[in-house]
């Protein structure tokens, strides 16, 4: 029993590692049906860029705000640069290839800036764990947890309760009658890609002293939490906790009980599954696309 | 004026030739990770190497020429090796070529310089495979000065088994070759002395959360984790028994010495041991003075050399090649591979003297008796055992009964 609390909470612990940063997909896709492939790579500069204000003497509570900054400014790039020419002649697919090529270049960028190696990043909260429940749970792990969903709340109190979000909300149900109602969909959109390079910039510091930091650490990362988005639907916040939890869950399961070689399969298997009966998810909402 | 010119350009051509007959450089390639997750050792490998390089030029070089190094940056890629090995011959038209942090950009890379006749001397890759890739040739140009993984998996067994008297071990090595080839060894050894792992587990290149595998090995109540991988992920998983609160021993392959797993694990990390050349510590004059050198010339932080092993490996390979093409008197790839294999004279090495290193048929300079086992406290490597410090006066040399004795099961 012991040993399934045990798995259980690191399984937590590392799906909300994965939701943090799936949770950003969430929000594009909401507003403009096109997802920022960079995310990893967002994650992986607002950790670096966390780590060079930690270094230089930052608290690390009021490097966040700054962090955060970091990541709005550079998401806002990206959506500029990469995502509205393709949303203008109505390309089905560039902004894929130009969002996945400017994660190529942050990542080339990182590795000049900050070099290769995987550097550590200084724990704000004390490193030994604490008992819970019988198992062992480490401090910083429990600040992922509830900084994520503090974060969630945050972004879907704002989408739901202040104008801007109903903007934001109005955009995503329909982009034309939006704009026609005096809504400024390229704004929002930007906007959009502002607040997801933010969530993830957030939760690259967050995560920082679990992993390790260092201009790789976005890849491996980035591409569970598609997984996760996947699995959890891209239109429901709820959803991507869920989505996290589960993957995480059956990661350190199958570890355990099958065999730490396949661990990445089961996962991946829900995700087939998932994609074969439900696609929109487990909770996301069906959409029928009219042609 | 036309005159001058032309006088000048004699001038010019004749001081050009009387250069090139009197002080034409001796080229040598350096090839080693630069960047990336193996840069540590690369860049440690590679200051080494130049620190030998100014001290024999500064003693007036090799045959009354100077060495002139030609230092590449592999990224610990294949195909990146594979270029600067065609650009070595090709382009540099080097002598011979030190370095090699990654087995695989080895193994990828040195088929070039056997079929130019240009010897490799590996100074820091371990994979067991690079001296023999070329054995049923009739000439063999790879040569290694650094403890090769046939060695360590029995070395890491014996202190974890014999020395220290674990009955019930774990291997955790990650999914990546190195890792693999080096589980199959530890496996292997632990056979011979009777013993079956009560845990073997993977993990892979980036993975953040070791807990199913380390909880494996508590529950099959491992007393000790052996470990084959590298240091971001060896980090990992110190700080993975950190968090379980269960901790037990790390043995492991010499990348426990890996400055990325020593600051990423922190107190996690103290206690981990491993098979290593060299230890940062002033046992012998060579040993103080090339110490001294390299922190006066590179300034590492805290006074730490990042990787000491690669550093001492690295500049041994500078003074056993620069030994061998004294001795051939020429810098042509078959003479020096001649002298290579039957150096007359002793080497005075930071690792060891060495006295015959290599022998046809027998590429590597490294026996077992010569690695002691470093452990990491205080976020450096020091002696793991008190007895190895007083005898590293002492210095080994090479011993092919010593390998025998390990080997037999």
């Amino acid at each position: 029993m012991q040993i399934l609390t045990q798995l259980i909470f690191s399984g937590i612990a590392l799906g909300m590692i994965y939701a943090v940063i799936a949770f950003g997909y969430q929000l594009t896709f909401a507003t403009s049906d096109t997802l920022n492939f960079g995310q990893g790579d967002a994650l992986m500069l607002g950790a670096l860029v966390g780590l060079t204000l930690v270094t230089l003497g930052v608290n690390y509570w009021l490097m966040i705000p700054l962090v955060c900054l970091f990541g709005a400014v550079q998401g806002a790039v990206v959506e500029r640069i990469g995502v509205r020419p393709a949303i203008k002649i109505k390309s089905e697919f560039g902004w894929i290839m130009s969002t996945i090529a400017l994660g190529i270049i942050f990542k080339n960028v990182a590795e000049n800036v900050w070099g290769r190696d995987d550097l550590k990043f200084p724990s704000p909260l004390p490193e030994a764990p604490i008992k819970f429940l019988n198992a062992n749970v480490l401090p910083m792990e429990i600040l992922v947890v509830v900084g994520a969903i503090l974060m969630m709340l945050a972004v879907e109190l704002f989408n739901r309760r202040s104008i801007y979000g109903k903007a934001v909300v109005a955009t995503f149900n329909d982009r034309d009658a939006a704009k026609l109602m005096g809504i400024n969909t390229g704004l929002v959109i930007t906007f959009s890609y502002a607040l997801s390079s933010l969530t993830a910039a957030f939760a690259g510091v967050l995560i920082a002293p679990l992993t390790l930091t260092g201009a790789t650490m976005g890849a491996v990362l980035g591409l569970k939490a598609f997984a996760v988005a996947i699995i959890g639907g891209l239109t429901s916040g709820m959803g991507i906790i869920l989505g996290g939890i589960i993957l995480g869950i059956a990661e350190t399961t199958t570890g355990f009980y099958l065999s730490t070689g396949y661990k990445d399969v089961p996962g991946l298997v829900l995700l087939l599954i998932v994609l074969a009966v439900r696609p929109a998810g487990l909770f996301g909402k069906t959409a029928i696309k009219k042609v | 004026m036309l005159f001058r010119f032309k006088l000048l350009a004699v001038a010019g051509a004749v001081a050009f030739s009387a250069g090139a007959f009197a002080a034409d450089p001796i080229k040598i390639g350096v090839d080693g990770p630069f960047t990336g997750g193996s840069s540590s050792m690369g860049v440690s490998m590679r200051d080494g190497v130049r620190l030998a390089t100014e001290e024999i030029n500064k003693s007036g070089g090799v045959l009354g020429r100077q060495i002139q190094l030609v230092e590449r940056d592999d990224e610990a890629k294949n195909e990146r090796g594979v270029q600067i090995a065609q650009e070595f011959i090709n382009k540099e038209k080097v002598v011979a070529v030190v370095g090699y942090i990654n087995t695989g950009v080895a193994l990828a890379s040195q088929r070039f310089f056997q079929e130019a006749k240009i010897p490799v001397l590996n100074n820091v890759a371990t994979g067991s495979i690079i001296t023999h890739q070329f054995d049923k040739e009739p000439e063999n140009y790879v040569f290694r000065n650094a403890a090769h993984d046939s060695i360590q998996a029995p070395m890491i067994v014996e202190e974890a088994v014999t020395r220290r008297g674990f009955k019930k071990v774990a291997i955790l090595a990650d999914s990546t070759n190195y890792g693999q080839l080096g589980r199959e060894d530890l496996e292997k050894a632990l056979k011979a002395k009777g013993i079956t792992p009560v845990a073997v587990e993977k993990f892979n290149i980036k993975d953040v959360d070791m807990t199913a595998q380390l909880l494996k090995a508590k529950e099959a109540g491992a007393e000790a984790v052996l470990t084959y991988g590298i240091g971001p992920e060896l980090a990992q998983i110190a700080n993975g028994m950190t968090k379980l609160g269960w901790k037990v021993p790390m043995v492991g392959s010499w990348t426990l010495s890996m400055a990325n797993f020593i600051d990423n694990a922190g107190p996690g990390g103290d206690g981990a041991r491993m098979p290593q050349t060299f230890i940062q510590e002033p046992t012998t004059p060579k040993r103080k003075a090339f110490i001294a050198s390299y922190l006066g010339s590179f300034k590492p932080k805290n006074n730490r050399i990042d990787s000491p092993v690669s550093a001492a490996q690295g500049y041994d390979s500078i003074y056993l090649l620069a030994a061998a093409i004294k001795q051939a008197n020429s810098t042509e790839g078959p003479k020096i591979l001649a002298a290579l294999e039957d150096l007359k004279t002793p080497v005075e090495g930071v690792v060891t003297t060495y006295t015959k290193p290599f022998a046809k048929g027998d590429h590597d300079a490294i026996t077992a008796n010569i690695p002691v086992f470093g452990e990491v406290k205080g976020g450096r490597v020091n002696y793991a055992n008190a007895d190895d410090m007083k005898k590293a006066a002492t210095v080994q040399l090479k011993n092919n009964a010593a390998n025998d004795a390990l080997l037999k099961p």
